[in-house]
């Protein structure tokens, strides 16, 4: 089923093909610049995947090419074959690179940059300088395959095909969205199923080795380096100066880039400018321009090049009449389409590595779960059950500790005392092994990655499921095709039970937020858990879609069997779709029952009024 | 009551957060010297009515007028040298600085230094448990001690209007009353108006009038003796149909 | 002990540049890495008005003038720089914000060397030349000036901090700037404060490493900078106590290091080691809070 190709894609991908062709047609001095400017390119491109999707900043990338340059001059140096230099400068280029990333996993992203800064002049002072590791002598020698400038140059633009064609991999695989959520709501990518430090590292040995590919490319061009001054700090920043003015994210903006911050210099000798009678040595301009650029796009053009591109093709697709109809979601509520109930009772096949036992009773059993921030008790010894095919209210007044106990049981509060799930203990399992267990929720304040359309989030929330390896994710290899296939098809049952089929390509963040909401449920149910927390699910939605929400839920419990906790404000959503309720106040629960009676409570009245109860005074929270 | 002035008018006042519209066309107003609550549960809107008044969160529609002029969207900084002060949601504590720092700060719009030595002096007479920590820290105060000290804070700049935004959030009821109770004592001595944005029905203890705010908009008010008999109608709102269902 | 002097006097030039950074990053929660150029920036202005005569006026200022002459462009540019580049920045994550300082820092750094050369710049030193042996160590006079500098800095911080309204205010932005807003003060003054001090003080720091490096070409200041940053964030980027005890201990890690470790770059080395264990073993820096960056 071939999706259709909007006409500017198609209009780009022409483009791109007569300009490659084109160029293999110049002089062979210029093709060996061109060389060049495609081993920046790919590092400016390798560099863009720490910045665009990790969300990290890295200033040493410069000092990553000369890892993988002089790497591969080293081996190619003692004899070894010329592949194997490559391999080298692409591992070489990662382990440095990974190691620059290490403080990533204690600190935030400023110090972090700072660390790869100081890497750089350490580099560059002390690493560069020394005879062995620069290879000072030795000589990487041209295979034959690759003696005519013409080859190496085709050789270079296979080269950047390849990184394009990983790059692609990477965001449609659960790597790509792995790095997004830890970039964009990190603690909370747990409950996904994601560790979050293992991501950070990959996203660094992804880009080190695509810098090292880089350098091992410009070892193979010049065959020799004598001095350090392409690895120097200056290049790492023209490297950021080159993403950014890309735009990050957009290959085509950062190679249209790349072109210009190295390759015009070279090949425009001046830059006259009509008119005025000004001409400029292109050499010493278009350095000043791009820093100039640089911070002219961080201030006013965050997209970048790649931004124009985008605005320019959707200029020309609304033109040729295949605009993206339509832009306005409707506001009526999503319903779910026929059949899609029974399909979505497939989501709850899903393996579970543990064998556990289906209680009889209580499927999520917590006891005298105390937690405690500091000299402040945020909740006191609750004891409370969640049975197997109930919906579970949890209510109490603003701060008696609602949403501690959510956290605490998807571990991401510290507790002290017994949260049983399936029989199996929860305290100290870490967060991202819950999901594996069959418990999922949602957050107050959306968990979810607003950069992403739906069908990506919703994915996102099923990476426990995955079952294969990143890396392996990345290159295709094993099951990884089928495994996709079979995420996506649960995704579309997913989306189809909750009625968002027709969103499901929308960017998250631009959906009206009720609907943002419900994606929310749809992704943790798509997860295919036995147990669903859901934190203040009907926060800023209004008093119908609040009502459809408790429809919802009961839907949810009676097709799909599931388990639901639900931690709620709006009392009356409460009162139709709970089973069995729980009040909290000030850590403790003051009442439990059936909705009707707790809610009839004088006691629990007076909480939520703020009065005060039989047991108030104490210190402030 | 009738003919005064408003001191604060908030008209047909729209506004949200980017996606979320969260105000729809919300009208109320303070007369000088009076104290005026505003309540409603979470999510109602109360917070983002503050939030707007003090130019925080863009106006969408609709006017906030100080004075009978126009201030809609003038940011806090004027707003204070207007002679309105704020007692933020959360209590805005400057936690690293001192309890003496922070009642400093709160006189910042004040010039003459004099003037700054007696607020401070007050402040200090009203609130003995605040002398005595003066050097310390604010973040290491106890939820009680900072809500005073937001209170004391605002008081400095000796302002006709005081917003105070969810004081109770945090606080047990009996700390709430004596927050509440520093209020109207403010209130009766020096006549300044307070805007009691609140969840806690204590609020209506000291009100003058009430508005009641359910999804961003004002669903009931009162005045005078009827403030009291909000209680009932307030449950409703916050507790819906089923709390006044009699236990089975 | 020779060099534990010579790294301190080096330490102090360092210092002026990390208190500026400090002081930026208080006031704005933005990390500033321009500040070695602002810095080389004014002073190069300085010193081919020296040279050549300031244009139109004809008069050739005095040596000591470069000193007035780069802490007043580095203010202006500093002013310039907030108001054009940093303000429409400050609702944004902070990556952006040191980003925008790495281009202003490499356009400064090529635009010198456009409009005053890549030769090293003669440089004179603007306090003269006497020397003084202190503990073994022979300080030129930019040192002991240096040293003087930043030990007068330091007083005048502290007595800003604690004893005027102003710094005050500066304190509060740091804290919580809508509380800062809250309470009458206008933020937008600070964040100006903040950015013309620190241009003053780079100005200050570039006209006193010049000489005492025997000149500057384009981007050595950034270098400096980058030490400067360093004791930042070993100091705590958020103490301005600790921006001045942490350059300093840069300074004597590095004359010690570079003194006894023959290898190239060694010093840079070391720099790299300290930085890193401050950040895995006490993130925050010596001084500083938790919860900054």
């Amino acid at each position: 089923m071939l999706r259709e190709v909007p006409p500017s894609r198609a209009a780009g991908a022409a483009a791109i093909a007569l300009v490659v062709a084109w160029s293999c047609t110049l002089s062979p001095v210029r093709l060996s610049v061109l060389v060049g400017v495609a081993a920046t390119a790919i590092a400016a491109l390798g560099l863009d995947i720490l910045v665009a999707r990790s969300g990290q900043l890295s200033l040493a990338h410069a000092a990553f090419l000369g890892v993988g340059a002089f790497t591969a001059l080293n081996v190619g140096g003692h004899g070894g074959p010329w592949p194997l230099a490559l391999a080298a400068a692409v591992g070489a280029g990662a382990i440095a690179a990974t190691l620059s990333g290490l403080p990533s996993l204690r600190i935030r992203g400023l110090q972090v940059a700072i660390t790869t800064l100081a890497f750089q002049v350490a580099a560059e002072n002390f690493l560069f300088t020394r005879q062995d590791f620069t290879a000072a002598n030795q000589v990487l020698e041209r295979p034959a395959l690759l003696d005519t400038d013409l080859r190496l140059y085709v050789f270079a633009l296979g080269c950047v095909a390849a990184v394009l064609i990983v790059r692609r991999r990477l965001a449609v695989t659960a790597a790509g969205r792995s790095f997004l959520a830890v970039r964009d709501v990190e603690a909370r990518a747990q409950c996904f199923g994601i560790e979050t430090g293992r991501t950070k590292l990959l996203a660094y040995a992804l880009s080190g080795a695509i810098v090292g590919l880089a350098g091992g490319l410009l070892a193979l061009k010049e065959g020799s380096i004598s001095a350090k001054d392409p690895f120097v700090l200056l290049e790492s920043l023209q490297l950021v100066a080159i993403v950014v003015v890309g735009g990050a994210g957009s290959a085509a903006g950062i190679l249209t880039a790349a072109v210009v911050v190295k390759g015009l210099p070279q090949f425009v000798g001046h830059i006259s400018i009509p008119l005025t009678g000004i001409d400029l040595d292109a050499v010493r301009i278009v350095p000043i321009a791009s820093a100039a650029l640089l911070v002219v796009a961080v201030v006013a053009q965050p997209e970048g090049i790649g931004g124009v591109y985008r605005s320019v093709g959707r200029v020309l697709d609304r033109l040729l009449g295949r605009g993206t109809a339509g832009r306005s979601v409707p506001r009526a509520q999503p319903t779910a389409t026929p059949g899609a109930a029974e399909q979505a009772t497939a989501l709850r096949g899903v393996p579970r590595g543990l064998s556990l036992e289906m209680p009889v009773r209580a499927l999520l059993e917590t006891r005298e779960v105390t937690v405690q921030y500091g000299g402040v008790v945020a909740l006191d010894a609750v004891s409370l059950e969640g049975r197997l095919g109930e919906v579970v209210g949890l209510i109490g007044a603003n701060g008696s500790g609602k949403s501690t106990f959510v956290n605490s049981v998807s571990g991401l509060a510290p507790v002290t005392g017994a949260i049983r799930f399936r029989g199996v203990e929860l305290v100290r399992r870490p967060p991202s092994r819950l999901s594996a267990l069959g418990v999922a929720r949602t957050f107050q304040d959306m968990g979810l990655v607003r950069a992403e359309t739906v069908k990506e989030n919703v994915l996102l929330a099923q990476t426990w499921l995955c079952n294969y390896g990143r890396l392996a994710g990345i290159l295709a290899l094993g099951s990884t095709v089928t495994r996709e296939r079979e995420l996506r098809r649960r995704a579309d049952m997913a989306l189809q039970l909750f009625g968002l089929d027709h969103v499901a390509d929308e960017r998250l963040g631009e959906l009206p937020y009720g609907t943002m909401r419900i994606v929310e449920i749809a992704s943790a149910v798509a997860a295919g858990p036995d147990l669903l927390l859901l934190d203040e699910a009907s926060a800023g939605l209004g008093p119908e879609e609040s009502h459809a929400l408790a429809d919802r839920f009961l839907a949810l419990r009676n097709e799909l069997g599931l388990t639901l906790v639900v931690i709620e404000h709006h009392v009356p959503l409460i009162a139709r779709a709970c089973d069995h309720v729980y009040c909290l106040e000030s850590g403790a629960l003051i009442a439990e029952g059936a909705p009707g009676e707790v809610i009839a409570q004088p006691a629990v009245i007076q909480s939520f009024l703020g009065r005060s109860t039989a047991a108030s005074g104490g210190p402030a929270r | 009551m009738s003919g005064a002035e408003s001191l604060l008018r908030v008209d047909g006042l729209c506004s949200g957060y980017g996606a979320l519209q969260v105000l729809f066309e919300v009208s109320f107003d303070v007369r000088p010297g009076e104290v005026v609550a505003l309540m409603g549960s979470n999510g109602a809107g109360k917070t983002t009515a503050l939030k707007t008044i003090t130019g925080q969160l863009k106006v969408l529609r609709g006017t906030v007028h100080l004075d009978g002029d126009d201030v809609s969207g003038a940011p806090a900084e004027q707003l204070v040298r207007r002679g309105v002060a704020m007692v933020p949601e959360g209590r805005g504590m400057l936690r690293d600085l001192t309890v003496a720092q922070n009642l400093e700060l709160g006189a910042y719009v004040v010039n003459d230094r004099a003037v700054v030595a007696q607020a401070l002096d007050r402040a200090y007479t009203a609130f003995p448990i605040l002398a005595e920590r003066r050097e310390q820290k604010a973040g290491t105060l106890s939820g009680g001690q900072q809500q005073m000290l937001s209170v004391a804070r605002a008081l400095m700049s000796g302002p006709r209007l005081l917003l105070v935004d969810e004081a109770s959030l945090g606080l047990s009821p009996v700390m709430t009353e004596t927050v509440f109770d520093l209020l109207a004592e403010t209130n009766r001595k020096d006549g300044v108006a307070v805007l009691l944005v609140e969840q806690s029905v204590l609020a209506l203890d000291l009100a003058d009038r009430a508005f009641v705010l359910e999804k961003g908009q004002v669903v009931d008010r009162a005045e005078g003796a009827a403030v009291r008999a909000m209680q009932g109608r307030l449950r409703e709102a916050y507790l819906g149909r089923a709390s006044t269902v009699s236990a089975r | 002990m020779a060099q534990v002097v010579t790294g301190l006097a080096a330490g102090a030039a360092y210092a002026l540049v990390a208190v500026g950074v400090v002081l930026i990053f208080k006031g704005t929660k933005a990390l500033s890495v321009a500040q070695g150029e602002i810095g080389a920036f004014g002073y190069f202005f300085g010193l081919r008005w020296s040279a050549r005569g300031v244009p139109g006026l004809g008069w050739h200022p005095p040596l000591f003038a470069d000193l007035v002459i780069a802490a007043v462009v580095g203010a202006l540019l500093g002013l310039v720089i907030e108001q054009l580049i940093m303000r429409p920045l400050v609702q944004r994550p902070p990556l952006d914000g040191l980003i925008a300082t790495l281009g202003v820092a490499l356009f400064l750094a090529l635009l010198e060397k456009e409009i005053f050369g890549t030769a090293t710049q003669f440089a004179p030193s603007p306090v003269g030349k006497w020397r003084v042996v202190v503990l073994g160590a022979t300080l030129t006079a930019e040192r002991i000036v240096a040293l003087g500098l930043a030990a007068v800095v330091a007083g005048a911080i502290y007595l800003f901090f604690t004893r005027t309204k102003f710094g005050l205010a500066v304190l509060a932005t740091t804290g919580d700037p809508t509380v800062a807003r809250l309470l009458g003060v206008k933020v937008t003054q600070v964040y100006r404060f903040v950015w013309i001090t620190a241009g003053a003080l780079s100005g200050l720091a570039a006209a006193l490493l010049g000489p005492a490096f025997g000149g500057l070409t384009p981007f050595d200041m950034t270098k400096f900078a980058l030490r400067a940053l360093a004791g930042a964030v070993i100091g705590g980027l958020d103490s301005v106590w600790g921006a001045i005890i942490g350059s300093l201990l840069i300074g004597v890690l590095e004359a010690v290091v570079g003194g006894q470790v023959g290898a190239r770059g060694a010093a840079n080395v070391a720099v790299l080691a300290l930085v890193i264990a401050t950040l895995v073993v006490r993130p925050q820096g010596l001084l500083g809070t938790s919860g900054a960056a």
